[in-house]
């Protein structure tokens, strides 16, 4: 099967993830976008795991893909824990008024 | 022997010790400090006869001489502190301390009741030191430095009443018009000096400079300037025309200090120097003729002004005045050992003759003759020691004067006979003056003692302190003449006392032509008022030149007679009483001159004093009050602008500036900069993934 397809994928899935982050300002959109960065990199590795090493009884990228998507949920639970609290403290979820550590 | 002579040192020390002790604790001591000087003056002229009768029954003697190197000139010069111990020293210690401890005992009394008694006690133990520091030095700068002294103890001596503005112008006067002769003084002494320079490492060493002057090592230049400038400064010091107005002035001090100071000895000390540099000064015919011819006319119109006096004292100054002149003329005319006799034996007659003079002043409370006559009777004591005083200052034939003024008058004659007109000078001048002398003597002694009393007082005898030293000056105004008289021995007698080693046939005088010297009796096979060189002289007494001074018929013959027709004068006008009219007053234009002083003192008062006072101090106010402080203010000034304008540029904007500037930009920068840190994580995260892209690019591109 070509690759193509899946790194187009994750390439579009990467980008507009690092859109989210930069650009949107509610905070639980920023962290779907972290989201969707991360499965890009899961797509990627499953991906050129099966282009670099068809058949291999190790399937390292797959393992790899496995913990991230572990990992993701849990920092998604750190991070809507942040949310939570910042919207009880100011009744707004908008990263930019998050600036609290600057000059 | 000369171990005697090795303490000479203590006979000058003694005097400054009393000085200084007197001042520390006199006034607590019953005799208010006058015992400590007396002691002292006591011990330092037992000590002063003792050596000089070490160096007279041994004389001629080779000079002792002991220094230690004080501090050095500069130039591998020493100036050495000693002393020099010969015949000459030792006639003028003895000289000095006889009157000074004679001066000392009579002021025990005749200042009794003084305020400033201990002042006055400690200032003459000064001035005794000073002069003697002065008579034993062995090289001129020490010598000028005892000059310098005694004329400051004249000084405040003279303006001892200082109350009286008189007397502190008649200080003053005095102080200036020495002052003036020893500029003169130092820069000949720097001059003789100068001479010497290749020649030794202590360059002011009389001994050297006598014995370079001998062997011709100093130029006729040298010797020329130097001892004319030097003869300026003894003509201030020893009163010489027209030097000498402030010696009458100097009256105003005290009489025991007009006594000491302004007849026996200060006055003496110009005389004594040039006789302490006769060496130098017999090398050229040109400083002795000045010599001699400022002695004439000192000794003659000096003498006349004492005419007209009417205050004791002035005449005593008048006649001190001449006598000085004929010593410098005798110095002038070769008679070395004439002048210095004439000193010794003047230094007692006057003495007596100033202490006289106070005597009766303390009894009739006046310096003026006029106030006085009939004293005979009431102050017998006073009496015959002051004729015996003014028998020996007018020269009366076997009187101390007689003796040393009939030497003078040969050693004119035998230098006339050598061909130099000043000799005769002195002689016929000096025959005149001693003509004047005894009359104004005579005048002043009936003026005084015969006649009634004039005075409003009754007058009485002094007490026995001050009528002590009469009677010891009257004994030595006539002994002292012995010492070279007909009667005096071979050897040792004055002028073998006096004599040194240095001068010899050949070194004396060497501008003489050798026939009509050695003819004239000026230099011969003896040695010359001085001695060859005495070693070489060892077997045998050493001869003198003129030897043993013979009778001179003629010379006697003519003293008598003008003496005679003096006091005949004198008695015909003054012997009974004072005369309406006194006839050295009733001279017309002559009178006139005499009483305004030949105008020396309006001259000096219109020329000098005015001019000095109105122009120069006024021109030196101004350059000093004006230009120099003008420029030292104004270089206050500059350096003051040139230290703001440093402080604001330099310091304020360029130092202060860049440190304020480095401070200012980072805070500017930092400003700038912080802004960076805005807080806003978003901003972060698009800057990273920017240079992240940016990298990637980069590094893609530098494949």
């Amino acid at each position: 099967m070509s690759p193509i397809g899946p790194l187009l994928l994750a390439a579009f899935l990467f980008s507009a993830g690092v859109y989210g982050v930069i650009a949107r300002r509610n905070a639980v959109l920023v962290l779907i976008s972290v989201e969707l960065m991360l499965n890009a990199v899961n797509i990627n590795l499953v991906t050129f795991q099966n282009l670099l090493f068809p058949g291999d009884p190790a399937v390292t990228g797959q393992m790899f893909a496995l913990f991230i998507i572990g990992v993701a949920a849990a920092e998604v639970g750190v991070g809507l824990a942040i949310v939570f609290n910042m919207f009880r403290n100011r009744a707004s979820v908008d990263v930019d008024d998050a600036d609290l550590m600057r000059w | 022997m000369d171990a005697l002579l090795e303490y000479t040192w203590v006979v000058v020390a003694l005097p400054l010790l009393s000085a200084v002790l007197i001042t520390a604790v006199g006034k607590q001591l019953p005799g208010k400090g006058s015992e400590i000087g007396i002691a002292a003056l006591g011990l330092s002229w037992l000590l002063a006869i003792g050596i000089a009768w070490q160096t007279f029954v041994a004389s001629p003697v080779e000079p002792l001489e002991r220094s230690v190197d004080w501090t050095p000139l500069g130039g591998g010069f020493v100036f050495e502190l000693g002393m020099l111990v010969d015949g000459l020293t030792a006639v003028m210690l003895l000289l000095v301390t006889t009157v000074s401890f004679m001066v000392h005992v009579y002021s025990r009394e005749y200042m009794q009741g003084e305020p400033r008694y201990t002042y006055f006690f400690a200032m003459l133990g000064l001035f005794t030191f000073s002069m003697l520091l002065l008579v034993v030095a062995n090289n001129l700068l020490l010598a000028v430095i005892g000059w310098e002294l005694v004329g400051l103890c004249s000084y405040l001596l003279i303006g001892f009443y200082w109350e009286g503005k008189s007397n502190q112008d008649a200080g003053n006067k005095a102080f200036l018009t020495t002052k003036f002769g020893d500029v003169g003084l130092i820069v000949g002494v720097i001059v003789l000096s100068a001479g010497m320079f290749g020649l030794t490492d202590t360059p002011f060493n009389i001994l050297e400079i006598n014995e370079a002057a001998v062997a011709g090592q100093l130029s006729t230049t040298t010797i020329v300037l130097g001892m004319l400038l030097i003869f300026l400064g003894c003509m201030s010091k020893s009163g010489q025309m027209p030097l000498h107005v402030w010696l009458p002035d100097a009256m105003a001090g005290p009489t025991p200090v007009s006594a000491l100071i302004h007849a026996a000895t200060m006055v003496t000390a110009g005389v004594f120097l040039l006789a302490r540099l006769y060496p130098v000064v017999a090398q050229n015919q040109a400083v002795m003729a000045t010599i001699a011819i400022f002695g004439v006319l000192t000794l003659f119109f000096g003498g006349l002004l004492a005419l007209v006096q009417d205050d004791l004292k002035k005449i005593l100054a008048y006649s001190t005045i001449s006598q000085l002149g004929y010593m410098v003329a005798a110095i002038g005319v070769g008679g070395y050992a004439a002048s210095i006799f004439h000193l010794f034996t003047h230094g007692f007659f006057k003495a007596l003759l100033f202490l006289g003079a106070g005597s009766l002043i303390h009894a009739v409370h006046s310096n003026n003759i006029s106030d006085m006559g009939g004293m005979a009777k009431a102050m017998p004591h006073t009496f015959w020691t002051f004729i015996v005083g003014s028998l020996a200052l007018a020269g009366f034939p076997l009187t101390a004067g007689f003796f040393s003024k009939d030497e003078i008058l040969i050693a004119g004659e035998i230098w006339a006979g050598a061909g130099f007109f000043t000799g005769s000078l002195v002689y016929w001048v000096g025959l005149a003056a001693a003509f004047v002398t005894t009359f104004y003597m005579a005048r002043a002694c009936f003026l005084i003692f015969a006649g009634e009393n004039r005075s409003h007082h009754t007058p009485h005898e002094s007490g026995k302190l001050m009528l002590a030293p009469l009677m010891v000056l009257a004994v030595l105004s006539v002994a002292a003449g012995y010492l070279l008289s007909p009667f005096s021995p071979e050897q040792p007698n004055f002028e073998t006392w006096l004599a040194t080693p240095l001068l010899t046939a050949e070194t004396t005088f060497p501008f003489t032509d050798e026939g009509t010297a050695a003819a004239s009796g000026l230099v011969g096979d003896g040695v010359l008022a001085a001695g060859t060189s005495l070693a070489a002289a060892g077997d045998g007494p050493v001869k003198v030149l003129h030897g043993v001074p013979t009778w001179h018929p003629d010379l006697l013959a003519i003293v008598l007679v003008l003496f005679s027709l003096a006091v005949f004068l004198a008695y015909r006008f003054y012997g009974k009483g004072l005369p309406e009219r006194d006839p050295t007053l009733s001279m017309g234009r002559f009178t006139d001159v005499l009483v305004a002083k030949y105008g020396f003192d309006d001259f000096g008062y219109r020329y000098i004093v005015v001019p000095v006072r109105d122009k120069l101090s006024a021109a030196a106010t101004y350059s000093s009050n004006v230009l120099i402080d003008g420029m030292v203010a104004g270089v206050g000034r500059a350096t003051k602008n040139a230290a703001m304008t440093t402080y604001r540029v330099v310091d304020q904007q360029v130092i202060d500036g860049g440190i304020n500037g480095a401070a200012f930009s980072a805070a500017w920068w930092s400003d700038k900069l912080k802004r960076i840190q805005s807080g806003d994580v978003q901003k972060y995260a698009g800057v990273l993934v920017a240079g992240t892209i940016l990298l990637v690019l980069a590094f893609a591109a530098a494949r």
